[in-house]
């Protein structure tokens, strides 16, 4: 899988209008990015053995957006602030580990336009586990400090472990799969 | 138009020599083993790999390997290779998970009534020793047993990194041992088994100076298992048209209360959902 951008500015008069563009398109992106609308569609029809509640479903999709909608701000603007609450366990460790890899290197990602087509395939007997298969969509753009290096509307799929905490679901296992 | 050729012509010619063709990444990488990628070009680069839990730049050279350390490829997952020579290029690639480390086996409940219908379950998931979930489908051999006796044996391959078991809880109070094993890995839980619910509750009562004294026979579920003490047996007496009810717990397989009644009375007992047997007592002599 190989992927081309040409980020190079050809000549300076013409960099200038590029830069131009892309800042008035950069702040385009940033104010869609502050909106914390993240795109779910949750089907819990297919889960077993266990018939997923309507409220959990509920639960689900509302704690399954907020932890997208913070995971995109941490590797955003390389905060750990927002993976507290929304990720637990194993999926915590490595963004943190990303986040700090990040502040070290001046890189960051942005994740736009995020939509998630989401499906519980497995809900334990007792309700404590869920697993999910998640096809996102979204604009990743990868910065170096001001230098935009990667720039693809990508389709990935995540395979996720989800378990109740105290007072919502969390996210354990956060793991991008070629295929389900 | 010229004089912008003139100008760009050899910047781009420049952009042109240190240009990047084509990224060979590994068709498959297994978690914290390294790997490389090849780049053909020549020149400089800046080189950055993203991925779950890493996030790194550096300069290389066009032509040259590049050696991703094993540190650097420990979550599974997707990881992206830029290299920006000029123009950047990606290409992306997958970790998948090494082999089994461990397990994580999770049963409820901890404390269960005897014979009871698809009352244990256990959910039982692999992870590779960077704590990566593997996926790929492995078989997970359930084993319940209570005291020598083996409940239940059963082999279930995961799907999607998780396999599970259901079945009832055994005839006879104690632990019951849950153990999920894979290959060499293997993982114990422990559930009490308790007895069930009271059966065939009998009761028997004499007069004394003060009034009555009723006590159960040893209370027993209909495996033969004792009812566990702290387990409440309610005492009705009626006498004439007032009723009265004392509640008392089962010490020693057994449940006593002392009822104050002057006249006869009609004293029966319930636990739970369990109703036993109506005595009768007289009025005192």
């Amino acid at each position: 899988m190989s992927r081309v951008r040409n980020l190079t500015p050809p000549c300076p008069r013409v960099a200038l209008a590029i830069a131009t563009f892309a800042l008035l398109l950069g702040s385009t992106l940033y104010s869609f990015a502050a909106d914390p609308a993240v795109q779910v569609q949750f089907d819990a029809k297919h889960a077993g053995p266990r018939v997923v509640e309507d409220l959990t479903e509920r639960v689900i999709l509302r704690d399954y957006r907020f932890a997208w909608t913070s995971m995109a701000q941490a590797l955003e603007f390389n905060t750990l602030d927002p993976l507290e609450g929304a990720f637990a366990g194993d999926a915590r460790q490595w963004l943190r580990d990303t986040v700090v890899r990040q502040q070290q290197s001046s890189l960051n990602q942005r994740y736009a336009n995020q939509n998630h087509k989401l499906e519980a395939v497995f809900y334990a007997p007792e309700g404590d586990v869920m697993e999910l298969h998640d096809t996102a969509e979204y604009q990743l753009q990868i910065s170096d400090g001001a230098k935009v290096i990667h720039d693809e509307h990508v389709v990935v799929h995540y395979v996720v472990v989800m378990t109740p905490a105290a007072d919502r679901w969390v996210i354990r296992q956060l793991q991008a799969v070629p295929q389900f | 138009m010229l004089r912008l050729f003139v100008i760009c012509a050899p910047a781009m010619f420049l952009v042109a020599l240190s240009q990047a063709q084509d990224i060979r990444v590994p068709a498959s990488v297994t978690a914290g083993e390294e790997a490389t990628i090849s780049m053909s070009g020549s020149g400089r680069a800046s080189f950055y790999l993203v991925g779950p839990g890493v996030s790194r730049k550096s300069e290389v050279t066009l032509g040259e390997e590049i050696h991703l350390q094993a540190e650097d490829l420990r979550n599974a997952g997707e990881y992206l290779a830029v290299i920006c020579s000029g123009t950047c290029r990606t290409t992306s690639f997958f970790v998948n998970a090494a082999k089994p480390h461990s397990l994580t086996f999770l049963v409820h409940p901890s404390r269960v009534p005897v014979a009871q219908g698809d009352a244990v379950s256990g959910v039982a998931l692999p992870f590779d020793q960077y704590r990566n979930l593997v996926l790929a489908p492995e078989t997970i051999d359930f084993q319940l047993t209570a005291g020598a006796a083996p409940l239940l044996s059963r082999s279930v391959r995961t799907q999607g990194g998780i396999s599970w078991f259901r079945t009832s809880s055994g005839k006879s109070a104690g632990t019951l041992q849950v153990t999920a094993s894979l290959n060499d890995l293997s993982t114990r839980r422990a559930v009490q088994q308790v007895a069930s619910e009271p059966c065939n509750l009998r009761i028997k009562g004499e007069r004394t100076a003060t009034g009555v004294v009723v006590q159960t026979e040893p209370v027993r579920d209909c495996a033969g298992n004792a009812v566990p003490d702290g387990t409440i047996v309610s005492f009705t007496a009626t006498v004439g048209s007032e009723k009265s009810t004392v509640d008392a717990p089962i010490k020693q397989d057994v449940a006593r209360a002392q009822i104050v009644a002057a006249g006869p009375a009609v004293i029966s007992a319930a636990s739970g959902v369990v109703i036993g047997n109506e005595i009768r007592v007289g009025a005192r002599p």
